[in-house]
């Protein structure tokens, strides 16, 4: 190998472990020489790239994955809190939607219908137009005459609504008058019915009326006895 | 399903703790090195702390895709060179020309001897194409195979860069000996 060979390979790397190289060195003393003097000046330039290292610069590195890894977490996090709230959002409205969708109490009325059987038993004194325009009165309304045999004049509650609830005796049968004040979340079906009763409503201006009798009974004798002689004062 | 989900949140905890040792094992094994290899790429500490906190960040991100904690090395180096690209494609207009600039390096000026300073600054004024492989070898220890195989280089490119590097150095520094020479004699 010649000078200029040997030269190029070991500045190329000092530290080569060539079989050539080395077996050329072996053979020449200035090689050898020279190849010293390159390991010494390697073991120099190595120490000056050591430049010195930020004594900080570890810490920032791992700190700043925590903190990236963070706001991922943040982000992810804030991810299922959105997710939960917009869940509990659902679940509330619905809820909300479910407690406070239409009541329809056609089916109340009729339910009710089985209790005044047992109601009127134990209320035989007669009922005439002062009593129930007294009870009517808290709705705003009263009767300028009677619409008939009142046997039973009370309050009862259809669904949370709190009705007038009026027995009357016809020749058609037992009938019920149900006032029941307006109110936004209550439904009136226009007609319900079941097995024993069939019940009819009329809307008023401040409140609905039903009128339930007997399978088979006419109503429209009584629904415009009602409506002829009720008023509402606001 | 609430006991799949939490044993799966709970292995991902415990694999989230094993990719934090081993990025910590990253750190500490490599910043040093990663940064002084970032320092003679730019030539200014702080440009070279920042490029290697956006390199450990991108690695922190793309950890799971190491497979082989022996290419840590040289996968970190990859992505510091592609960090350092990234920011001249970002400061195309603003950089100065590097290589004009004389480099100073205070701390290495404190403590530093003569002659250590005077090799820092003959590095610092070599060719990128010259001081990057010498760098390479200097630094990590890379062999010319790995050296050719990092900046996707020929490997006889590689040899005769690390050769005229020392060459440059040696003569530069033989110049400058002669010139003290004839200055005190």
């Amino acid at each position: 190998m010649d000078e200029l060979e040997f030269r190029r390979r070991i500045y190329a790397d000092p530290e080569t472990t060539d079989s050539d190289v080395i077996a050329a060195a072996k053979a020449d003393e200035s090689k050898r020489k020279f190849w010293n003097e390159q390991k010494q000046f390697d073991k120099q330039l190595k120490q000056a790239v050591k430049v010195d290292v930020p004594e900080d610069l570890k810490h920032k590195l791992i700190w700043q994955q925590s903190a990236n890894e963070f706001a991922s977490y943040q982000k992810r996090s804030r991810w299922y809190v959105a997710m939960a709230a917009s869940i509990a959002f659902t679940v509330g409205i619905g809820f909300t939607m479910w407690y406070h969708q239409p009541v329809s109490i056609g089916g109340q009325a009729l339910a009710h219908m089985q209790y005044a059987e047992t109601e009127r038993a134990h209320s035989l004194l007669p009922v005439d137009l002062e009593q129930v325009n007294a009870k009517l009165a808290s709705f705003g309304g009263s009767f300028t005459d009677m619409i008939g045999d009142v046997e039973v004049v009370n309050y009862c509650h259809l669904s949370t609504v709190r009705s007038l609830h009026l027995i009357v005796d016809t020749p058609q049968g037992k009938m019920s008058v149900f006032i029941v004040p307006e109110r936004g979340d209550v439904r009136v079906p226009a007609e319900f019915e079941d097995k024993q009763y069939h019940g009819e409503s009329i809307k008023m201006h401040h409140a609905n009326i039903m009128v339930v009798g007997n399978k088979g009974a006419d109503l429209t004798e009584m629904k415009k006895a009602v409506t002829d002689k009720i008023h509402f004062s606001a | 399903m609430f006991a799949r989900n939490r044993s799966g949140s709970s292995r991902v905890l415990s694999n989230m703790k094993a990719k934090h040792k081993r990025y910590e094992a990253l750190v500490n094994a490599f910043h040093a090195d990663i940064f002084r290899y970032a320092y003679w790429l730019v030539k200014d500490r702080s440009v070279a702390e920042d490029i290697v906190q956006e390199t450990f960040l991108r690695a922190w991100r793309s950890l799971d895709s190491l497979n082989d904690e022996k290419a840590a090395k040289s996968w970190l180096i990859t992505i510091l060179r592609r960090e350092n690209a990234r920011r001249f494609e970002r400061k195309q207009f603003d950089t100065v020309d590097i290589d004009d600039v004389s480099v100073h390096d205070e701390t290495q000026d404190a403590e530093g001897d003569v002659q250590d300073r005077e090799l820092h600054r003959l590095l610092g004024g070599l060719s990128d194409e010259y001081r990057e492989p010498l760098v390479l070898q200097l630094i990590f220890g890379f062999s010319g195979d790995e050296i050719s195989q990092q900046l996707n280089l020929n490997k006889n490119t590689v040899m005769t860069r690390l050769f005229r590097a020392r060459n440059q150095l040696r003569e530069a520094l033989e110049r400058q000996n002669e010139q003290r020479g004839q200055a005190n004699g």
